[in-house]
């Protein structure tokens, strides 16, 4: 919603410009047709993360305008795509978006994890997680697994979120399906909270919901709340939370899901 | 009271007995819990996963001993790495080449005691739904109780209740009779053996120790896969090829786990199910459960018939 009220305020913007700009051609050409240039250059891409910097910059040069206060740029509920980036982990320093699986009884902090010795990390307990085809995954809508969902071996096939990853000689692959509400993050002055219920790792012909909270709300064992932060002006984000496996052959072992990117709004 | 009406008394007793039973033994819960136990372990109880398993333990085993004896000595030996580097490198094998005695009998005994239990399974599995098991005593219990109650009642009004003994006699007998229609003398003590058989595995700290294992098997072959072998492969004295085992085993491996993950998760989510159905009465007693109130109406019936109306009760005396 909040997206729409930006486009709206910045088409406003944009065609209060334009008319000014074509008033002002009569006065003074040069400047005003830079202002035309200009202005329509930076409101032209009002769907991707530039629009909201596009917004603030001309808001910001029309004081005069009370209505036209600028909310902070990825404020809200934010609906798009939540790139991911690759890790990167050949050293101690681990960054980008990766795995670990806590074992029961272990800790968030502390461990142990299991070591993936498929993982190209330095440390094993690090699985690097690639971005799939779509890039990442998408805050309010699904990315469901393929039917079937896996192949002979037991691979998972999704790969539309991430692309599939070894682990333990079995590929795990990420979906994002329908367990109820699409995902949703939220962003609130820099601070990401929401929910992604329908995560899901397909394994080894299993499939693991590995969203937060579960899908009928609760927040099993070491289930954490989503968290993270994005920067308002980049959409740089990291979203980190834990979902405890519930039954079945991993019962108790808990996903910690660390992912960074950069957050595009949908066009 | 006459005694004719203590007869009937009792059989309205034992047929509210019938009624009360799966409520006192939490049948209602524990019986649905080992409907979904049976389901869940259905795809495991056969001679194939047994055989098949057992041909996986065997190929992990001989890929361990492969590592041991042959791949670790032919890398120190040709001087591709020391002995201190390899056990430091590949903690994760060597981990694998330490508990695997322990894991493989801990395995096998897993898999023995399923094979000890394919004929039990199969007799269990016959057996009628466990979710109905509840109402077996319930259907029977309520007959018998409404009809024990028409012969108290019909007693009273002084009208013929010969037919309603001769029911509730009926009754009796179908309810003797149903463990035998069912076959229970025969499946009900081997589903016993199989619960007893069954309470080793059942339990948080079995499934934990299974977890356990994969964690250190699958660990093991992601290092031979990715990390001995190549280093064996990259020495001209050392041909992977000669490594059959633990090619084999790496080979495999998907296939291993996506054949003993589902077994744990039978095992995982039925923890609780079991210790429902093993808190149940021995399973060799449900029978004699209809037999005994069965035969007790049986007899009740025909004896109550047999009393005269008129035994030593007043209000009866009036009546004849």
């Amino acid at each position: 919603m909040k997206n729409h009220r930006f486009r709206l305020m910045a088409t406003a913007l944009a065609a209060t410009a334009l008319l000014a700009g074509a008033c002002g051609d009569d006065a003074s050409g040069d400047s005003g047709g830079a202002s035309i240039d200009e202005t329509t250059t930076t409101a032209a891409p009002l769907s991707t993360e530039s629009t909201a910097t596009t917004v603030a910059t001309t808001t910001t040069e029309a004081p005069d305008e009370p209505d036209l206060v600028p909310e902070p740029a990825f404020e809200g509920e934010l609906a798009g795509l939540f790139s991911i980036a690759e890790a990167s982990c050949g050293d101690a320093e681990v960054s980008g978006s990766y795995f670990r699986m806590l074992q029961p009884g272990g800790s968030a902090t502390d461990g142990p994890f299991v070591p993936n010795t498929d993982s190209t990390c330095v440390d094993p307990s690090f699985t690097p997680l690639l971005p799939g085809s779509d890039g990442g995954f998408i805050s309010g809508g699904f990315q469901p697994a393929p039917d079937p969902p896996f192949d002979a071996d037991g691979n998972g096939l999704a790969r539309s979120v991430t692309a599939p990853t070894p682990f333990f000689g079995v590929a795990f692959a990420v979906s994002s399906e329908d367990e109820g509400a699409a995902p949703l993050i939220t962003a609130t002055e820099g601070t990401l909270t929401g929910e992604l219920s329908g995560w899901t790792a397909n394994y080894a012909t299993l499939v693991f919901g590995q969203g937060t909270p579960k899908p009928d709300g609760s927040l099993p064992g070491l289930t954490s709340e989503l968290s993270g932060s994005i920067d308002p002006a980049t959409g740089a984000y990291v979203l980190d939370w834990a979902s405890q496996i519930v039954g079945g052959s991993f019962d108790q072992f808990t996903g910690i899901w660390h992912l960074e990117g950069v957050f595009v709004a949908e066009g | 009271m006459t005694l004719r009406r203590t007869f009937t008394i009792s059989a309205l007793v034992i047929g509210l007995g019938m009624i009360a039973a799966p409520a006192v033994f939490g049948m209602f819960s524990r019986a649905p819990d080992g409907a979904a136990m049976i389901d869940d372990f259905r795809p495991f109880m056969t001679p194939e996963k047994v055989t098949l398993f057992r041909g996986y333990l065997a190929e992990i085993d001989a890929a361990d001993t492969e590592s041991r004896l042959l791949l670790e000595p032919a890398l120190t030996q040709f001087g591709v790495i020391d002995s201190a580097e390899y056990q430091s490198k590949f903690a994760s094998l060597a981990g694998l080449n330490e508990s695997w005695p322990a894991i493989e009998a801990d395995m096998t005994d897993l898999v023995d005691r399923m094979a000890d239990n394919l004929d039990s399974y199969a007799a269990v599995d016959a057996l009628p739904n466990f979710k109905l098991f509840p109402w077996f005593f319930v259907a029977p219990g309520v007959l018998i109780a409404a009809v024990a109650a028409a012969v108290l009642v019909a007693d009273r009004r002084g009208a013929s209740t010969k037919v309603l003994l001769r029911l509730l006699a009926g009754l009796g007998v179908a309810v003797v009779l149903a463990p035998a229609v069912f076959q229970m003398f025969e499946r009900a003590p081997k589903g016993g053996d199989m619960i007893e058989d069954f309470r080793p595995m059942m339990t948080v700290e079995r499934v934990r120790a299974v977890q356990g294992y994969f964690i250190t098997m699958g660990a093991a072959e992601g290092q031979l896969r990715n990390g001995v072998l190549p280093l064996a492969a990259a020495s001209a004295d050392l041909p992977s090829d000669q490594f059959v085992s633990i090619t084999q085993f790496s080979e495999d491996w998907p296939e291993i786990v996506v054949e003993f993950a589902p077994m744990i998760s039978a095992m995982s989510d039925n923890v609780d199910n079991f210790a429902g159905v093993d808190a149940l009465p021995p399973f060799a007693m449900f029978p004699w459960f209809f037999v005994a109130p069965g035969l007790l109406v049986e007899v009740l019936a025909i004896l109550s018939e047999r009393s005269p109306k008129a035994y030593l009760g007043i209000e009866n005396v009036a009546t004849i």
